[in-house]
């Protein structure tokens, strides 16, 4: 098959490695009269990430297509839960470390349950922001950002 | 011997409070993490890395060793209680432990598992004591080829240790070795693959690498597969253990022999010495030489406490060996001794072959909290709360995820006090979550970006040194060693194949 989630992976990485393969050329010849250059050794890694991407892409196609786990349910919470830090992080400064955190913890508790008892859920998410606030502040002496400066 | 005396002088520091506490606070997280299947002790030692800034680095080592120390035995609780290992070590434990469970004998193999750690443990750290000091003396004779040598058979023994996906892990070091060339070349003034970006002009932090692979990774694994733990919290419900049966008779102890206990620790030690083995492969490859010298055999498998006491004998001997590289060449066997060589860079220290010489200080209170972890700590904490260990695999996942999720994410931020390497965190989790989907080993991605910078800077000296000429790897006495060395493991594991390996090496 060529195009199931791990040749996507494989295609992805291959990419990446031509990609950071033609950066390492265009630093210049891998070989000078004082030795090797800083662009000797990302040619040489690049070059090798590329043959051991090729070996995986040639070896996932000639290896016999297997049979698709019937009606087996995916879940995509990890992408929510990647999507959830993405946004805590963009906001983690502007809203400050307590709303940030407090909306960052209640999403997450919610992706890793179910949308019932949200009170209960939400006064455990308060908890967890204050006991974090004073561990990181007053235990390890951590500046966080809070909106009263 | 002034090393050792200094290690046993360091049990002194014990008796300072801070120190205490955190070397205790270490071992019961550390043995929570490993205890609950899903968690482990690297995942504990990620989560606290970024706390470590407000420690002092002696305090900060001795926690990482309590947590090293506990995170190898507490995965052995739930392995025998409910058949569902807690740490990949632990596995070989639930092999005869869980069939004691079931024959009512639940208090006595954790006993067993306990007494074994605790031998397991001491006799590891005590040969780290004594034999890390020789081969620091030794690594000092290691010259710039040699060091190239020594670091590229590092790399590659990780490489090929992962037995049927060789290919993966390669990539898996390429990518690691990557990551490492991003910034500031070593030896001329010029930046690399920084692609505009000034924050990346000073290269990719080690704490949102750590951060990324292990806590933020983990989260999504986690998410992604929403394992369904109601049966096994049902069952560690109507456990009941009575601490009055945890101690093992004297004719078990002497039953199950000196020589298996010491065997087994050997084995741990050396398997922990390797890079990338670890201490699955160590209480594998100790409960099959256990099973194989056995005179009854057969009764391996349905509650034989000897398997039990040479599997955990093994994997906390592991950690005493696998500080072994880490301290004398900065050479990292495992996730966690990573992760501690990652203390040691953000306090400014450089590990290395003056490591020893140089640092001996904060180096022996830390091997002295790792013997304190072993002897006295493991049997303590397993008896004191072992009983109640169990109830932990009950705990709310969401609550736990969440938790875990705003410690690394928050962690990430403390380093520099910036945004930009909480995203770094953040995109290093899901790389490595994608590498772990697909069965690429992260520690080998983790290596290759430990171990990069060296590799560079030690193969442009070595050519530099000899006019460009690659023989000079061949005709140096210390490179010549390595590089056979390197041939030797490229013939015992993948020209020669043992057999069953694999099977212990894919689930580190």
């Amino acid at each position: 098959m060529l195009l199931n989630r791990q040749m996507v992976f494989l295609y992805v990485t291959l990419a990446v490695s031509v990609g950071y393969l033609v950066t390492a050329l265009s630093l210049g010849a891998p070989i000078a009269e004082s030795g090797l250059t800083p662009a000797f050794f990302p040619i040489l890694v690049g070059s090798a990430a590329i043959v051991f991407c090729s070996i995986l892409i040639l070896q996932a196609l000639r290896a016999a297509p297997e049979a698709m786990p019937a009606a087996k349910l995916r879940s995509y919470t990890h992408l929510w839960v990647v999507v959830a830090i993405f946004v805590y992080i963009a906001a983690f400064k502007p809203l400050g470390y307590f709303l940030s955190s407090g909306l960052f913890v209640f999403a997450l508790i919610v992706l890793f349950s179910n949308f019932e008892k949200l009170l209960l859920k939400a006064i455990i998410s308060a908890v967890i922001v204050a006991a974090a606030f004073v561990m990181f502040q007053h235990l390890f002496g951590v500046r966080l950002p809070v909106l009263w400066g | 011997m002034d090393f050792i005396f200094l290690v046993f002088s360091s049990f002194s520091l014990l008796a300072d409070p801070v120190n205490f506490a955190y070397v205790i606070l270490g071992f019961v997280i550390g043995t929570i993490f490993a205890a609950i299947p899903g968690l482990t002790a690297t995942l504990a030692m990620a989560l606290l890395l970024p706390l470590t800034y407000s420690l002092s680095v002696e305090t900060a080592l001795m926690a990482c060793a309590s947590i090293y120390m506990a995170g190898m035995c507490g995965g052995s609780i739930t392995a025998t209680t409910i058949n569902i290992p807690g740490a990949p070590s632990s596995m070989m434990t639930a092999l005869d432990g869980y069939p004691m469970q079931q024959q009512g004998k639940g208090a006595l193999a954790l006993g067993h598992a306990a007494l074994g750690s605790m031998f397991g443990g001491a006799v590891g750290a005590l040969l780290l004591i004594a034999v890390a000091p020789f081969v620091a003396e030794l690594s000092l004779l290691v010259k710039t080829t040699g060091k190239f040598s020594l670091l590229a058979f590092a790399l590659i023994v990780v490489v090929i240790a992962q037995r049927g996906r060789i290919p993966q892990a390669g990539l898996a070091a390429c990518i690691g070795l990557m990551l490492a060339t991003v910034g500031l070349d070593a030896m001329e003034p010029i930046t690399r693959f920084t692609y505009g970006y000034a924050s990346l002009t000073a290269g990719i932090d080690l704490m949102p690498v750590i951060i990324g692979t292990f806590a933020i990774a983990e989260v999504l694994t986690q998410a992604s597969a929403r394992t369904d733990i109601s049966a096994a919290a049902a069952a560690a419900s109507k456990i009941r253990i009575r601490r009055r049966d945890f101690l093992p008779p004297m004719s078990d102890i002497r039953k199950i022999g000196f020589g298996c206990y010491f065997k087994s620790c050997l084995i741990g030690y050396f398997v922990g010495t390797l890079p990338g083995a670890g201490g699955s492969m160590g209480s594998f490859l100790a409960y099959t030489e256990t099973v194989r010298t056995s005179s009854e055999p057969e009764t391996f498998g349905k509650g034989n406490p000897q398997g039990t006491a040479a599997s955990e004998s093994a994997n906390n001997a592991v950690c005493g060996g696998a500080m072994v590289p880490m301290l004398t060449f900065g050479i990292p066997g495992d996730p966690i001794t990573a992760i501690m060589l990652g203390v040691l860079v953000i306090n400014g220290i450089q590990p290395g072959p003056q490591l020893m010489a140089d640092q001996a200080g904060l180096i022996a209170p830390m091997l002295a909290a790792l013997l304190f972890s072993a002897v006295v700590l493991i049997p303590l904490t397993l008896w004191l709360i072992g009983p109640y260990f169990i109830k932990i695999v009950a705990v709310r996942k969401d609550v736990l995820y969440a938790v875990i999720s705003l410690l690394a994410v928050v962690g990430s931020y403390v380093a520099t006090y910036s945004t930009f390497q909480m995203f770094m965190a953040l995109g290093m989790g899901v790389l490595a979550f994608y590498l772990r989907r697909n069965g690429f080993p992260v520690i080998t991605m983790l290596l290759g970006y430990i171990l990069g910078p060296n590799l560079e800077e030690f193969l442009r000296r070595s050519l530099a040194l000899s006019n460009g000429d690659p023989t000079t790897f061949f005709t140096n006495p210390d490179s010549l060693f390595f590089v056979a060395l390197t041939l030797v493991f490229v013939y015992f594991l993948v020209i020669r194949k043992p057999e069953g390996a694999a099977v212990a090496v894919k689930k580190v």
